[in-house]
């Protein structure tokens, strides 16, 4: 094991812990820079519907795994965000003010939303995020002149000064409002505000207890969390380049919750993987059933088992059971999800031969927090 | 930190440089000498599945039978089918998995008005054509003369527009009625007939008669019924789809009223008499083509039937003939281009008006250079003994 030995303030004050996280994280900033010269419009989109992905599951981190607030309306903020987008491009204002500005006004909503937040809890929590939701779809609906209903609006595409971000300058612009996120939610964890979310999570009377403003710091975070997904809404809106009220529903706002769930609740890298989960697991899907029978031949050798193979990997509804056996199975095995996952496995290599799976195991558990950890 | 500000400051200038490429040529790909590529997305596993599973069979069936007779000029079509679950999201990357590693023709028959909107530009940024999406709204098939890209989108179904004001033109010229009355759903779909009953009330110069709404997934009709039936109300145009209209009709017949009913593609199915029973009896509908009965069918449909039946072992139903009329469709204009098939070759064929004849007796579909909606004509039928019977075909409203 690594120690940290600091010896001025700068180790405590920067970005990254050790050098060779500032390597990694280096190589995989330039690996994006680099990759819309080497991969197909198939692959970018995926990786900007990832990043669209990490961007919302930041978040929620911020909100559930830090904050302890639940909500299953987030898909409500990204409708906001999008429609800003889509109305503001509409009457020819550039992107580079109405990305902003998006993630304020959903901010502002978010902060509302979290009004009542102050007094409910648990599952009345999410319950009220649900109906907020509902009554954002609603709005998107019925608000013709705005919203043009049910039949949705096209979302022209983005411009900075007069010239149109095409494919290339989306992919850039996802990637850069990703780090500011990103930068925005650690800087936000390691400061006096992130350790009153965590103990406002872990034990309320506590925190009020010791002087924390349970009021301010929870419609804080959730104005945060909903700005960040403002910003993610004005992205999706503009890669989708339609939008319509009947793609804003509880199924995607449950798909977000699944990003945390499925990556790890409270943790930023939690969030990137579990967004490149639910993107990927579909394209990778496909690619198998579009492959596997093939490879199924030439083992077996025979014609009919590959056409059986291929009828039964394409038949409808194959791919959402294959889809959920992979999260029963990591809410039985990996309660950490993904990031736990990876954290064993980088641990398993730094101990070698040494590790014990009892390594993470908790002896004694004292408080919520600590799950999370 | 000041050096990844200054990276991220260049990389998202570089990028907003690379504008979007200007309209390229029309593209051909996924033609070799013994195949044609063609790839859909469509619903199979989400809430729209009851559409996507039959219609995919039925193209499926059209392909067997295409290849089985040797192919369009002794190509056989390979098609490619993904499931987009109706998530915009999945339909833009399906397509573009379409495209790019598949290398598809064409785009056929892709199904639903956002998962085929949201990949339409990609569409035709490749260039490659957008064919007979599985919904009536107008982006499928309308053209900007501005835009050469937009010849690329053709569409073969009728438009709840049009068949509103068709089967409200043709019932008040038949019926002569006192007072045209509307009920409809809620929503974007009843919109869409109730702006079409204004604009035919309109141009033949009746006044505007009752409107009464209901909210989707209503279950009680009778204030809007009594309504209807107090305003004396004697033809009434049902907005609504099977479920709800049948629960319109049985109200209706609780409380003895019995206007005119004109129904349209929603409730233009089989299951509507399956539900309704006697209280359908006499309901008039407006559709594409005549729904067929297992028992009754003759020639090329009975043999349809039977084929179906072989391939999937159950018996099709009409959403079968969308996804089947749509790969017959491709495959005929296709084979009109010989052994030169490109993508250029075929937007001309079709535009040249040649018509198309389905099986299921539908009015010819015809395309032109400024029109590339295929199918302006409709009929009109009517529940008879328990079943749906055309009596009247080659109806329009223009």
């Amino acid at each position: 094991m690594a120690f940290r030995i600091r010896t001025g303030y700068e180790g405590d004050l920067s970005l990254f812990k050790t050098k060779q996280s500032v390597i990694s994280y280096g190589a995989l900033l330039l690996a994006l820079v680099v990759a819309p010269f080497l991969l197909g419009s198939y692959f970018l989109s995926q990786i900007v519907f990832v990043l669209i992905y990490t961007i919302v599951g930041i978040g929620l981190v911020l909100l559930s795994g830090y904050a302890g607030q639940t909500s299953i309306g987030h898909a409500a903020f990204l409708a906001i965000g999008a429609y800003t987008a889509a109305n503001a491009a509409k009457f020819g204002v550039p992107i580079y003010i109405y990305l902003p500005a998006a993630g304020l006004l959903t901010g502002l909503v978010g902060w509302l939303v979290g009004l009542p937040a102050l007094r409910l809890h648990g599952i009345y929590l999410a319950i009220a995020t649900f109906a907020f939701a509902l009554i954002v779809e609603e709005i998107l609906a019925r608000w013709e002149t705005v919203t043009n209903g049910n039949e949705g609006m096209m979302v022209k595409p983005a411009a900075v000064f007069g010239e149109r971000l095409g494919e290339w300058g989306l992919y850039y612009l996802c990637i850069a409002v990703t780090i500011f996120v990103i930068v925005i939610a650690v800087n936000v964890i390691r400061s006096p505000t992130g350790r009153a979310f965590l103990a406002l999570r872990d034990s309320e009377t506590a925190a009020r207890s010791m002087g924390v403003d349970s009021a301010r710091y929870k419609t804080f975070a959730f104005a945060l969390s909903a700005g960040m997904t403002g910003l993610a809404g004005v992205l999706y809106a503009h890669k989708l380049s339609f939008i319509s009220p009947e793609m804003f529903t509880l199924a995607l706002s449950i798909e977000f919750v699944m990003i945390i769930i499925i990556g790890g609740i409270a943790s930023l890298r939690g969030a990137a993987l579990g967004a490149i989960f639910m993107i990927m697991v579909d394209p990778v899907l496909v690619l198998i059933k579009d492959k596997l029978p093939g490879l199924i031949g030439a083992v077996t050798g025979s014609a009919m088992v590959q056409d059986k193979a291929s009828v039964l990997l394409a038949a409808p509804g194959v791919k959402s059971l294959i889809f959920g056996l992979i999260i029963i199975f990591f809410i039985i095995y990996e309660p950490m999800g993904l990031d736990g996952r990876w954290m064993k496995v980088k641990t398993w290599f730094k101990l070698f031969p040494f590790y014990k799976p009892a390594t993470f195991r908790r002896q004694k558990m004292y408080l919520k927090s600590e799950r999370g950890r | 930190m000041k050096r990844l500000a200054l990276a991220l400051g260049v990389s998202v200038a570089t990028g907003a440089l690379v504008a979007s490429p200007a309209f390229a040529q029309f593209k051909t790909q996924g033609v070799s000498d013994t195949e044609i590529v063609v790839g859909t997305h469509m619903d199979l596993s989400g809430p729209i599945k009851s559409w996507g599973i039959p219609a995919s069979n039925g193209a499926k069936l059209a392909v067997a039978q295409i290849n089985a007779a040797g192919g369009v000029n002794g190509r056989k079509i390979r098609y490619i089918l993904e499931d987009d679950g109706y998530d915009p999201k999945k339909a833009v990357l399906a397509t573009q998995k379409l495209i790019e590693l598949d290398k598809v023709f064409s785009i056929l028959s892709p199904m639903g008005s956002a998962t085929t909107l949201a990949p339409l530009p990609i569409v035709q940024a490749a260039g490659i054509t957008n064919l007979f999406s599985i919904t009536a709204a107008e982006f499928t098939y309308a053209m900007d003369p501005k835009k050469p890209e937009d010849r690329l989108k053709f569409n073969i179904f009728s438009p709840y527009y049009d068949q509103a004001r068709t089967g409200i033109k043709y019932l008040i010229e038949t019926k002569k009625p006192k007072k045209a009355c509307i009920i409809y759903q809620d929503d974007e779909m009843g919109k869409n007939f109730t702006d079409a009953y204004k604009d035919q009330l309109k141009a033949m110069n009746i006044e505007q008669g009752t409107m009464v709404s209901f909210k989707r997934g209503a279950t009680d009709f009778s204030s809007q019924v009594a309504r209807l039936k107090a305003d004396g109300c004697d033809f009434v145009s049902l907005g609504s789809v099977t479920r709800e209209s049948v629960g319109i009709l049985t109200v209706a017949t609780k409380s003895d009223y019995k206007p005119t009913w004109i129904a349209f593609s929603p409730t233009y199915v089989p299951d509507v008499v399956d539900l309704g029973k006697e209280m359908a009896e006499g309901l008039y509908g407006v559709g594409q083509l005549e729904i067929f009965y297992e028992d009754t069918a003759t020639g090329k449909v009975k043999q349809y039937i039977e084929d179906y039946k072989k391939m999937f072992g159950v018996a099709p139903n009409l959403q079968t003939t969308t996804g089947y009329n749509g790969m017959q469709a491709f495959a005929h204009y296709a084979a009109q281009c010989g052994k030169a098939l490109t993508t250029d070759c075929l937007i001309d064929k079709m535009e040249t008006g040649t018509p198309f004849q389905d099986i299921f007796g539908q009015a010819p579909v015809r395309f032109s250079k400024t029109n590339h909606l295929g199918s302006e004509e409709l009929l009109i039928a009517q529940v008879q003994k328990g079943r749906w019977k055309a009596i009247a075909t080659h109806q329009k409203y223009k």
